[in-house]
């Protein structure tokens, strides 16, 4: 086991700055070569004419799943170390419920919006200022929220703990929903391109 | 056969590599907990030789004053006895519950029970589950009432270890013990309550203090 390396003491708090940038420029560079600095595409997803987020989604999920599944499974990677999010299952579903309609109505999601700003679009660069906003405000009034932000709490829990399945099987069913999702997603498209010729 | 591989696009061809490594995934068991628990016999030997696995209970008594953080006390006796009295900064993990406990493999862990003997083999489990750095308490709870809870004063301890010892006893709510043999056996030592400010305790099962620079 030497891996997550940050948590080995590979290397410390300034290399692991350095390692968060490259990453992230990473990330923001193959979301801009997908599409996604562009709200028009992002919103497409939402009237089924254009599947890409869904697709782009999809894979990150079954590669990282894919990889760390194997990973931990040679024994290089320590699962147990892994931060995982715990799960607040009232205020998560009323967060996720705002964020699609966030991302609906403005046509971005944070980090798209990030691409957005930084391929200069006016739009991305108001959303961006909004998120910043909406930051501030919400640290203000943590106080008044900091009932219902920590309510349900179900503490750190997987699908194969929560629903005591053995880790394969989640990982195979997943592959399956996204196979199968990608087929889907693909038939949707051309039935919508069929739909918009007829109209 | 063979034509048809060449005819893939590369989207089939990986969307079939992620089935096949899907559907293998089935068969493979788990990939996190330590179905292979490796040791090095010679190398714990050594370690257990060394004592390097030791923290003396004056060592733990001026870490919980200092407030250090940067390790995880733990107490391995039954939940009964620990609501009954626990080390500042304790938590309690019986014996049993080690094997599903929140415990890091890259967290420094110091165990303790009544004597010594469960934590060192506590110590074991948990070195075969490849800790880093497990260490355990000599003497166990009871090293720690004799040492410092209670400390026995002799008449050749000089004035300024004597003041240390009354002032970290009396930070414990302990006292120090004058005399020989009788006292120990005469009016029973009254252990401190539990202090209230026990460790976080994060809510429903999850882990314990997690660091806050984590997470998106």
């Amino acid at each position: 086991m030497s891996a997550p390396w940050y948590k080995f003491g590979l290397f410390g708090d300034n290399v692991s700055l350095v390692v968060a940038f490259v990453i992230g420029i990473g990330f923001g560079f193959f979301l801009e070569r997908a599409g996604f600095g562009s709200a028009k595409k992002l919103t497409a997803q939402f009237y089924l004419t254009d599947m890409t987020v869904f697709k782009v989604m999809f894979t990150a999920i079954v590669t990282a799943m894919i990889g760390v599944f194997y990973l931990g499974w040679i024994g290089y990677l320590d699962l147990s170390l892994i931060y995982l999010t715990p799960t607040y299952i009232v205020p998560q579903f009323a967060g996720g419920l705002l964020l699609g309609v966030g991302f609906v109505v403005g046509g971005y999601c944070p980090g798209t919006s990030c691409v957005a700003a930084a391929t200069g679009k006016l739009d991305g660069m108001a959303f961006l200022g909004g998120i910043l906003a909406g930051l501030l405000l919400f640290g203000e009034l943590f106080p008044l929220v900091s009932g219902f932000y920590t309510m349900t709490p179900l503490g750190r829990v997987t699908l194969p703990e929560f629903f005591d399945l053995s880790y394969g099987l989640v990982v195979f069913l997943v592959v399956l929903m996204a196979v199968g999702g990608f087929a889907g997603a693909t038939q949707v498209e051309k039935w919508m391109a069929a739909k918009k010729g007829v109209r | 056969m063979k034509g048809l591989f060449t005819k893939l696009t590369v989207n089939r061809a990986l969307g079939l590599a992620t089935l096949v490594l899907g559907f293998l995934a089935l068969f493979l068991g788990d990939p996190g907990k330590g179905a292979r628990a490796t040791i090095d016999p010679s190398e714990l030997a050594l370690m257990v030789q060394r004592e390097v696995d030791h923290v003396s209970p004056e060592q733990l008594a001026d870490w919980i004053i200092a407030g250090r953080s940067d390790y995880r006390l733990v107490d391995l006796r039954r939940e009964a006895e620990f609501a009954e009295y626990h080390i500042p900064t304790a938590e309690n993990i019986p014996l049993t519950g080690l094997d599903r406990s929140s415990l890091g493999r890259n967290e420094t862990v110091l165990l303790y029970s009544e004597g010594g003997i469960h934590s060192a083999q506590a110590w074991f489990l948990l070195k075969a589950r490849q800790h880093r750095s497990v260490y355990m308490l000599s003497g166990g709870l009871d090293g720690w009432k004799e040492r410092v809870l209670f400390p026995r004063v002799t008449a050749d301890s000089s004035a300024a270890s004597l003041e240390k010892l009354k002032h970290v006893s009396a930070f414990f709510g302990g006292s120090l013990r004058t005399g020989s043999g009788e006292a120990a056996a005469g009016p029973t030592l009254i252990m401190p309550k539990p202090q209230i400010s026990a460790p976080p305790v994060a809510p429903a099962g999850g882990t314990t203090t997690k660091k806050k620079k984590e997470g998106c």
